[in-house]
């Protein structure tokens, strides 16, 4: 029998495996190990004669045999030869199935090779790595000639779509969670087929080879080929040993397996992670680094052969980005060089025109990582960038995957070295901790344009920054969310936000699993135990965005980790704990003794002698603000007394500025400020607002650049002027802002689908106030008429909370009306709210 | 051969698993079930906007026991999930004809 000749072949080699014969050398032996055989088989068999030619195929020919590869057969014959196929067929085939090897077979002339090479790509694929065996060399000659001649040349754009149309359909069919948990090594994006998909188009199209010929084409640079190099040789002997511990061919990474393939590649537990998981890491990079480099080649490929774009303007964006054929470049090193933050401005930039970066440019990124030291990670122009592209993209996990590839995001904060494709080895967490985050990034920017109870957070950036960090403490020996909030606290400060900022952002990281397992944990009729939540979460602002986190962070999970289910849950908890913190909100127990406590820190910072008088100081008003602005509203009250002016005192805050207005309250004062505000081109985010027993407004806005500004230098004198201007009326502020906003640019296209405008007034959440909320669409100028409106009906506003989501905004209002009591009257409320909802129809 | 299924609250699942598995049985099966029962769906008014939840989220357990541990294993389950509020769940107790195991083929008390 010949198949135990074959057989004991076999054994002989994975012996020679076990001894640490492994990699492509281990492959070449497999395929000269088969060639032989199949050689000896055709040399000895009779019939075989000058017009057939044995031929391997596909991985086989190309001298990549794995263990449990298919033996891919082409069995190429002459027409005349057609009656003697039979004895040669059954000679060759018979002990290679006798001997349980998977074997694609095929019989065909030349004719025959071409017609199927014509219908079926994959042929067309391996007949490109057509080698011959054995049999008649100028049979196989003239068939490899033909195939050049008929399906190669003058096809090379049709061959390249072909392949960038599997491989797009390819990476879509094994992207799903099932294969983020257990990778296919050779179907999975990153894996061989990305690397065959490769060297197939540089054979067919460019005649190269070999990765080397590859390079010095400059198809891929030096410093791309060798980590490639590395990722690949490493992928090999994975797929050995995949194979022979499967016993069959099978190039999945299985679960079951996972583990003895770490210990076997000596990988060892440490502190903090599991070997398996460091293991799967290293798989993870690898796949990542194939990905990456094929995906450059390809784009690069098709650039140089595909039809030009339309759109051949080229349009700059701003020093040194321009866009040329909707693609975006970074076109100038020596400028990059001198002002780093570029490199950011580049992702700041795709996010918000939704355009891709050219290949050139990622490359450059990459290139220019020694850029990113630790000045640069201090700059407040980069953390500007950053959070733009965190809160002002689209398509973030596209941008957000980008950089991580390109390395600028591990570069930029250095701590997601940790847990860059960090594996979980449970089948809860599919994605690799990276990805998670990134994931949870997008989850969240879901969620805020779907309709949830708890929306409108103020600040935005924290919320999200959050989402991107809440697993960074991960892969440490301590629990990860502890480690996390340390961590966040000090790339928090890194970044420039204020202390607030960075306080709540440590919380949200810290706290991020609390709302999640408290509500399948706890019983939430126990409001002794309720209460104490609501005293660890300390505000309504807090709950908002750990509940929109805790959501984003299960759906980001994987299949299994969020339903409807714990949805039902997660909401119930968080509704209870609300309506705690509502109540909260206006019983503080201990509210007199804070306001006197207040006004001892704010004398004892002015001095004795400081002729301020406290007793115009609404306890509420103390309550909001620390000692130090206190004494520093006193002092400038001082200035304001000889001044029949407003004063206007911006501070910068990273992501929006905090403007402190002083003026003498008069009727509609706010609404002014406000047209005001949105005359210069600024949206307010949220509002404080407090009148001193003497007659003295103090309101502090937040406000941001309206969407089509970026943070340019504002002019703050000339902001000043006009509403000095506005406050002596003189200035018509109606006219002015339908001015501006006539010419403005409107989003082009179709508008959205615009929800009717709704006013709630509320006089049960709060003990103090009537709460007038405001839903409507969000036009230029609306603040302004909202609170005009307000005006015309006397009613004071004390506090605003102004929150935009995309197109629609949701506006709270505490006020009080002119004899400073809740609004009672029914009919009083509906005339209110039927003004508000024409205004805000217009 | 008995199975019993219990219907408790969610938060309960931890304390009713550990009591079962100190009286010897570690084999359950449990699942997250939505309850359309008496206890109906709530209601939730917050900021003026109405939420509702039509379902209440509820924990199923499954235990296969023999007939001479029902009793015991019924009371336990009651003790450990009960708060006196309402909403604390079901248990319900059905004959089982036959337990086969997969892999063996073994069947009956041996299965189990």
């Amino acid at each position: 029998m010949v198949d135990v000749e074959l057989r004991a072949k076999r054994d002989a080699l994975e012996y020679l495996w076990r001894q640490g014969l492994s990699g492509q050398p281990l492959l070449h032996k497999h395929s000269q190990l088969i060639d032989d055989y199949l050689a000896g088989l055709f040399n000895n068999c009779p019939e075989a004669s000058e017009n057939m030619s044995l031929v391997a195929l596909g991985g086989y020919g190309r001298k990549e045999l794995f263990p449990y590869s298919d033996i891919d057969l082409l069995l190429l014959h002459a027409p005349e030869a057609e009656d003697r196929l039979g004895p040669v067929t059954e000679a060759l085939f018979y002990p290679l199935w006798d001997a349980g090897l998977e074997v694609g077979h095929g019989v065909r002339t030349i004719a025959a090779c071409l017609a199927d090479a014509r219908q079926d790509f994959f042929f067309q694929v391996a007949l490109l790595d057509a080698r011959h065996l054995a049999g008649s060399v100028p049979l196989f000659n003239s068939m490899h000639q033909a195939f050049h001649r008929e399906l190669i040349a003058g096809h090379r754009q049709d061959f390249l779509q072909n392949m960038m149309q599997h491989r797009k359909e390819r990476h879509q069919r094994y992207g799903m969670h099932s294969y983020q948990l257990e990778p296919h090594i050779k179907e999975s994006r990153g894996g061989f087929r990305d690397i065959q998909a490769m060297l197939w188009v540089s054979h067919a199209l460019f005649g190269l080879q070999e990765l080397s010929a590859i390079e010095e084409a400059g198809l891929i640079s030096p410093q791309e080929k060798e980590p490639f190099t590395q990722a690949r040789d490493f992928l090999i002997k994975i797929r050995n040993r995949l194979h022979y511990l499967s016993g069959r061919k099978n190039d999945q990474m299985f679960f079951e397996y996972q583990e003895e393939m770490a210990k076997a590649f000596r990988y060892s537990d440490t502190r903090g992670a599991l070997g398996v998981e460091r293991f799967m890491q290293d798989i993870y990079r690898h796949l990542q680094t194939i990905a990456t480099t094929t995906d450059l080649f390809f784009e690069h490929v098709d650039e140089t052969l595909g039809a030009p774009r339309a759109n051949p303007v080229e349009q700059t964006l701003e020093p040194g980005i321009t866009v040329r054929q909707d693609r975006l470049h970074l076109t100038d090193q020596a400028l990059l060089e001198k002002r780093p933050h570029l490199l950011m401005r580049l992702f700041a930039q795709a996010g918000k025109t939704g355009l891709e970066i050219h290949h050139r440019s990622r490359k450059i990124v990459t290139a220019n990582l020694h850029l990113v030291d630790d000045r640069l990670r201090h700059s407040k122009r980069m953390a500007k960038a950053f959070f733009e592209v965190l809160e002002n993209t689209k398509d973030v996990l596209g941008v957000l995957s980008v950089m991580l590839d390109t390395g600028l995001l591990t570069a930029y904060l250095p701590e997601f070295e940790q847990i860059r494709a960090l594996a979980q080895h449970d089948v809860y967490h599919v994605f690799t901790v990276d990805r998670h985050l990134l994931h949870t990034v997008t989850e969240l920017k879901t969620l805020s344009l779907s309709k949830t109870p708890f929306a409108g957070v103020e600040s935005p950036h924290v919320l999200a920054l959050a989402a991107l960090l809440h697993d960074i403490g991960k892969g440490y020996h301590e629990d990860h969310s502890q480690r996390g909030s340390k961590l966040a606290a000090g790339i928090g400060k890194r970044l420039g936000m204020t202390e607030a900022e960075t306080a709540c952002l440590s919380f949200l990281v810290e706290k991020h699993l609390f709302l999640t397992v408290t509500a399948l944990r706890r019983d939430l009729e126990d409001d002794a135990f309720l209460r104490q939540c609501a005293e660890q979460i300390q505000s309504p602002e807090r709950l908002t965005m750990l509940y929109l986190l805790s959501i984003a962070d299960a759906k980001a999970t994987g299949p299994t980790a969020w339903t409807e289910w714990k949805g039902a849950l997660l909401l119930e908890i968080s509704l209870k704990i609300a309506h705690l913190l509502e109540r909260k909100d206006t019983v503080l127990p201990d509210k007199s003794q804070g306001a006197g406590w207040m006004l001892e820190q704010v004398r004892a910072l002015l001095g004795k002698e400081a002729p301020a008088d406290y007793k115009i100081l609404p306890e509420e008003y103390l309550l909001s603000f620390p000692p130090e602005e206190v004494a520093h509203h006193l002092t400038l009250h001082a200035g304001l007394k000889n001044k029949k002016e407003a004063i206007i005192e911006p501070a910068d805050h990273t992501l929006f500025w905090s403007v402190l207005i002083m003026a003498h309250d008069s009727t509609g004062l706010l609404a002014k400020i406000c047209g005001t505000l949105a005359l210069h081109g600024l949206n307010v985010v949220s509002a404080q607002i407090f009148t001193w027993e003497d007659g003295t407004a103090v309101d502090v806005l937040n406000v941001r650049p309206a969407a089509e500004q970026t943070y340019t230098e504002q002019d703050w004198l000339a902001l000043g002027e006009d509403l000095n201007l506005a406050l002596k009326n003189r200035l018509g502020l109606s006219h002015r802002l339908v001015e501006k906003f006539r010419t403005a640019l409107r989003p082009s296209g179709q508008k959205n689908v615009q929800a009717a405008p709704r006013v709630v007034i509320d006089n049960m959440a709060s003990e103090q106030y009537t709460i007038i909320e405001v839903f409507a669409n969000d036009r230029p100028g609306l603040l302004y008429d909202i609170t005009r409106t307000m005006a015309d009906f006397e009613l004071n506003i004390h506090r605003a909370r102004i929150s935009s989501d995309g197109d629609q905004i949701v506006d709270v209002f505490y006020t009080l009306d002119s004899f400073a009591t809740k609004i009672n009257s029914p009919s009083f409320q509906e005339e209110i709210s039927k003004a508000l909802i024409h205004i805000a129809e217009r | 051969m008995k199975k019993i299924e219990a219907i408790i609250k969610p938060f309960k699942l931890d304390e009713v698993k550990e009591a079962l598995n100190e009286m010897g049985i570690k084999g359950m099966t449990i699942s997250e079930v939505k309850g359309y029962g008496r206890q109906k769906g709530h209601k939730e008014i917050y900021r003026g906007a109405e939420y509702i939840v039509d379902f209440i989220p509820k924990v199923k357990i499954e235990i296969i026991v023999d007939a001479g541990m029902v009793e015991a294993v019924v009371t336990k389950i009651r003790e450990t999930a009960n708060t006196g509020k309402i909403g604390d769940g079901k248990i319900f107790v059905l004959p089982v004809d036959e337990v086969i195991r997969v892999r063996t083929g073994e069947t009956g008390k041996e299965a189990i």
